[in-house]
C-alpha cells in the first residue's frame, strides 16, 4: 500500500507541478467567467448605449413632440450621460439645421440626430442619423421613445388629463419565461439546462483531455524504460492503478478548483456586470443535494477509470505519440459519439435515445449525470446504469492490466489486435 | 540462511512464439560477482525478468535470498539496472531519486539523506552546483547513467543486477562502475550482471553462467572452468606483421586445431597430441621473431567460442569489447 500510495503521489504532485496545469486551473474559470459576462455586455450595448441620449432633435413641428421625445429618453438615461437636446426649427431652415448637425457628428460633439416632421406627427416616419445608427438596441428604444411621445400625445389632444397619460402609457414590462418539460414543470428552464450541459461537457473534457495524459504518461515510461525499474518493485498492477488513480485526481482537483471559483463568479456577477453598467436579473444557481453531488462524483470516477485504464492499454502497445494517435480513434470514437448526443439529450431528455445512452457502458458516465442534472430519473434506470458502468470499469481493468503488463515490457512493431489477445491470455 | 543468494532449479518460460529460457538451473554464491554471458536474444533478460519477479517461469522454481522469488519482501532486497536506461525526463533528480527509493520500501526521510551521501559521492553534488535540484533532462548522458545506477543502490540491497552495464559508459565512468561493484562486493552483496563483453566478464567475475539458445551452456567459478578446459593453449606474440610462412605453419591442423588471430598476437589452441615445442621450433625455423611464447589457460572468449561455436556469433556475439 505503502509504494501505492508513492506511485499516486509521484502521478499527482509532478502533474500539479506543471505550469500546464496552473495554467488551465487559474484560466479556465476567467476564460467562463468571460464567457458570461461579454454576452452580457454585448448585449448591453445593442440594448442601449450611454450614447443613446446624447442627440439633437431637430423639432420641424410646433407640436412640441420633440421636448417629448426628450422627456423620455431622459426618463431612460444612464447616470452621468448626456441629455438629448431639443432645437426647434422652421420646416424651411431644416436643411440648413441637419447639416449643421451632421458637421457636429462628425466632430464627435453629440451621437446623432432625430428629425420630426409633420410625417411623425402623422404617425408615418421619423428620421435618424448617428454613429449609433447600426445599434438595432439604440434604434428600438428610440423608436419606442417616440412612438410613446406619440401616444402620449394623442391621448392628451383626446382629452386625458397629462398625470393619468403618465401612469397610462408606462408600463416596464419584462417576460420571464419558465420551461415545461415532458415531466412538468422544471425551475428557470434554462439554468438548469446550463447547468446539465456543463456537467457534461466537464466529463467530457477531463475524460478526454485526463484520458490522453494516461496516455501519455504510459508511453513515457515504455519508451524511457522506466517501467522496467518500476516493475522490478511494484507488480503491473500496482503501477497502472497508483497511475489511474494519481492522474484521475488531478482531473478532480481540477474541477473542484473550477467549480469553487465558477460558483463564485456567478455570484460576484451582479457587481461585476454593474461595473460594465449593466444590471441584470437575480440569478440563482440550481440547488444542488449532497446526494447528486455523490452521485455526479461517482460517475466521474468510474467513467474515468473505465477510459484511462483503455487509454493506458493503448499506451502501453505502441511505441510511439503517432503510433498512439491511431490506435486511440476507436476510444475517441465512442467518446465523441456521446459527445454529439449531449445536445439532443438535453433537450428531451426522456427520450428513447436518451434512455439508452444513459445505459450503454461507454455513454453512461457522461449522459447519465446530465439526465441527473436535469431532473429525477426513475431508480431503476439510475440503478441499471451504474452496474453497467462498475461491470464495465472491472472488465476494462482486467483487460488493461494485462495489455499493460505485457505491453509495457515489448518494443518493436506495434502488435496486432490478435497479438494483444494472446498478451491478455499470459499468465505471467 | 542460504549459501547461495539464487537458486534457478529447471526454469523454463515460453513464450507465443518461441521458448526464451528452456530448462535453466544455476546457483549463484552468497558475496560473489556473477556473469551471466550469452550472445544477444540467449535468454539472459528473460532470466533476469524472472529472477525479478517481473515475469513467472512456466515451471520450475526460483528461490532468492532462500525465499521464493514471489515473495513480496524480497524485491526490497534487490537493486535492478535495466540494459535500456531512461528516466522520468521532467521530473527533478532529487524527486526521481526518492519515488525509486519508496519504491523499495523507504521511508523519504531516509532516502533523502542517502540520496545526498551518494550525489556526492558521484560528484553530482559539489559546493558550486547541486546537480540534485536540476530536471533529469538538463544532465548530461553520463550524469542520467550515475543517476540511475544511485537509484539502483540506494536501498541498500543484497543482490545487485546490472542489465549490460558497461553498454555505452564512457571510460571514466566505467571505471567508477567496476570500482563500485568490487566496493559492493567487499561489503558481501551479491552481484549479477549480463554481459556479451568477455573481456570484462573475465576480469570482474567470480563465477560465470554462459547461456545459448534457452539453454546453459557452462556455469562455474572462472577459475575451474578455465583448468577443466584443457592447457592446450598458446599465447604468441610475434615483432612485425606475420609472414606467409607463419600463418602457413599455423594453419597446418595436424599441429594447430584453432588460432583467434589478432594481427601480432595469436591464441593458438594446439590440436591433440600435437607438442606446444614443436609449434615454437617451426615457427622460429620461418626466421619470424618471438617475443612471447607462453602455454597458457583458455580466455572466456575462447571457451566462449568453442562452447556456444557459430551460431552464437550469427546471433550477434561480438567478442571482444
Amino acid at each position: 500500500m505503502a509504494k501505492l500510495w508513492a506511485i499516486i503521489k509521484r502521478e499527482y504532485l509532478e502533474r500539479v507541478r506543471t505550469k500546464w496545469f496552473i495554467f488551465a486551473t487559474v484560466f479556465g474559470p476567467i476564460f467562463f467567467g468571460a464567457m458570461i459576462i461579454i454576452p452580457a455586455v454585448i448585449t448591453k450595448n445593442s440594448k442601449g448605449s450611454t450614447e443613446f441620449t446624447n442627440a439633437r432633435i431637430l423639432d420641424a413641428t410646433t407640436s412640441g413632440i420633440g421636448q417629448r421625445i426628450a422627456d423620455i429618453m431622459n426618463r431612460e438615461r444612464q447616470p452621468g450621460s448626456i441629455p438629448p437636446q431639443v432645437i426647434v426649427v422652421k420646416p424651411s431652415e431644416l436643411s440648413q439645421a441637419e447639416s449643421t448637425a451632421t458637421q457636429q457628428v462628425m466632430a464627435k460633439q453629440v451621437s446623432g440626430y432625430l428629425v420630426t416632421d409633420q410625417r411623425t406627427l402623422a404617425g408615418e416616419v421619423a428620421r435618424y442619423a448617428g454613429r449609433n445608427a447600426t445599434s438595432l438596441g439604440d434604434m428600438e428604444r428610440l423608436r419606442g421613445a417616440v412612438k410613446e411621445a406619440l401616444l402620449t400625445q394623442r391621448l392628451q389632444s383626446a382629452g386625458i388629463d397629462s398625470s393619468r397619460v403618465r401612469d397610462l402609457t408606462f408600463i416596464p414590462l419584462q417576460l420571464s419565461s419558465e420551461r415545461i418539460t415532458d415531466k412538468g414543470r422544471g425551475g428557470s428552464g434554462t439554468v438548469s439546462i446550463i447547468f446539465a450541459g456543463g456537467i457534461a461537457f466537464l466529463l467530457y473534457m477531463s475524460i478526454v483531455l485526463y484520458g490522453q495524459n494516461v496516455l501519455r504518461g504510459v508511453l513515457e515510461e515504455k519508451t524511457t524504460r522506466v517501467a522496467e525499474v518500476v516493475f522490478s518493485s511494484v507488480p503491473a498492477e500496482t503501477l497502472l492503478a497508483g497511475k489511474v488513480l494519481g492522474v484521475g485526481a488531478v482531473g478532480l482537483t481540477q474541477q473542484i478548483l473550477w467549480v469553487i471559483t465558477t460558483v463564485i463568479m456567478f455570484k460576484l456577477r451582479q457587481p461585476i456586470l454593474a461595473k460594465f453598467g449593466v444590471s441584470t436579473m437575480p440569478f440563482d444557481l440550481p440547488e444542488i443535494s449532497i446526494g447528486l453531488a455523490l452521485l455526479l462524483l461517482l460517475f466521474f470516477i468510474l467513467g474515468f477509470i473505465f477510459y484511462s485504464s483503455l487509454y493506458a492499454a493503448v499506451g502501453a502497445s505502441v511505441n510511439s505519440e503517432q503510433e498512439a494517435q491511431q490506435a486511440v480513434q476507436p476510444m475517441l470514437i465512442l467518446l465523441v459519439a456521446t459527445a454529439i448526443f449531449i445536445t439532443p439529450i438535453l433537450e428531451n431528455p426522456t427520450s428513447r435515445v436518451a434512455q439508452v445512452m444513459s445505459l450503454l457502458p461507454f455513454s453512461a458516465p457522461i449522459i447519465m449525470p446530465l439526465r441527473l442534472a436535469l431532473g429525477s430519473v426513475p431508480w431503476y434506470e439510475l440503478a441499471g446504469s451504474l452496474i453497467g458502468v462498475f461491470i464495465a470499469c472491472l472488465a476494462a481493468t482486467w483487460f488493461a492490466a494485462r495489455i499493460y503488463r505485457v505491453g509495457l515490457l515489448m518494443y518493436g512493431k506495434r502488435p496486432t489486435l490478435g497479438e494483444m489477445m494472446k498478451w491478455v491470455s499470459y499468465s505471467r | 540462511m542460504a549459501d547461495n543468494t539464487i537458486e534457478i532449479d529447471n526454469a523454463v518460460k515460453r513464450f507465443a512464439e518461441h521458448v526464451a529460457v528452456r530448462d535453466l538451473s544455476l546457483r549463484v554464491p552468497r558475496g560473489s560477482v556473477y556473469g551471466l554471458l550469452g550472445p544477444n536474444g540467449a535468454g539472459k533478460t528473460t532470466t533476469i525478468r524472472m529472477i525479478l519477479n517481473i515475469i513467472a517461469p512456466d515451471s520450475g522454481s526460483i528461490r532468492i535470498l532462500g525465499r521464493p522469488a514471489n515473495d513480496p519482501k524480497i524485491t526490497d532486497q534487490i537493486g535492478y539496472l535495466p540494459e535500456e536506461r531512461g528516466l522520468y525526463r521532467k521530473m527533478q533528480v532529487r524527486r526521481v531519486l526518492r519515488f525509486l527509493a519508496e519504491l523499495k520500501g523507504m521511508n523519504a526521510t531516509d532516502a533523502d539523506s542517502r540520496i545526498d551521501e551518494w550525489l556526492v559521492k558521484f560528484d553530482l553534488k559539489t559546493p558550486e552546483k547541486d546537480w540534485g535540484l536540476s530536471k533529469i533532462d538538463e544532465l548530461s548522458r553520463g550524469m542520467q547513467q550515475k543517476v540511475q545506477f544511485i537509484g539502483t543502490l540506494l536501498h541498500d540491497p543484497e543482490l545487485v543486477i546490472l542489465d549490460e552495464p558497461f553498454s555505452g559508459l564512457d571510460p571514466i565512468n566505467a571505471q567508477a562502475l567496476k570500482d563500485t561493484i568490487v566496493e559492493l562486493k567487499q561489503r558481501g552483496k551479491t552481484i549479477i550482471f549480463s554481459t556479451h563483453l568477455m573481456d570484462n566478464a573475465e576480469r570482474i567475475c567470480d563465477s560465470v553462467c554462459i547461456i545459448a539458445r534457452g539453454e546453459k551452456v557452462l556455469d562455474g567459478a572462472i577459475g575451474e572452468i578455465k583448468r577443466s578446459h584443457g592447457t592446450r593453449n598458446v599465447a604468441l606474440g610475434l615483432d612485425g606483421d606475420p609472414t606467409p610462412d607463419v600463418s602457413a605453419v599455423l594453419s597446418d591442423s595436424t599441429l594447430v586445431d584453432r588460432v583467434d588471430d589478432s594481427n601480432r598476437y595469436f591464441e593458438i589452441e594446439m590440436a591433440k597430441g600435437a607438442d606446444p615445442q614443436d609449434l615454437l621450433r617451426r615457427v622460429v625455423a620461418t626466421g619470424a621473431m618471438v617475443n612471447r611464447f607462453e602455454i597458457v589457460l583458455p580466455s572466456l572468449h575462447q571457451i566462449f567460442l568453442e562452447k556456444v561455436g557459430a551460431t552464437g556469433i550469427e546471433m550477434g556475439m561480438t567478442g571482444h569489447g
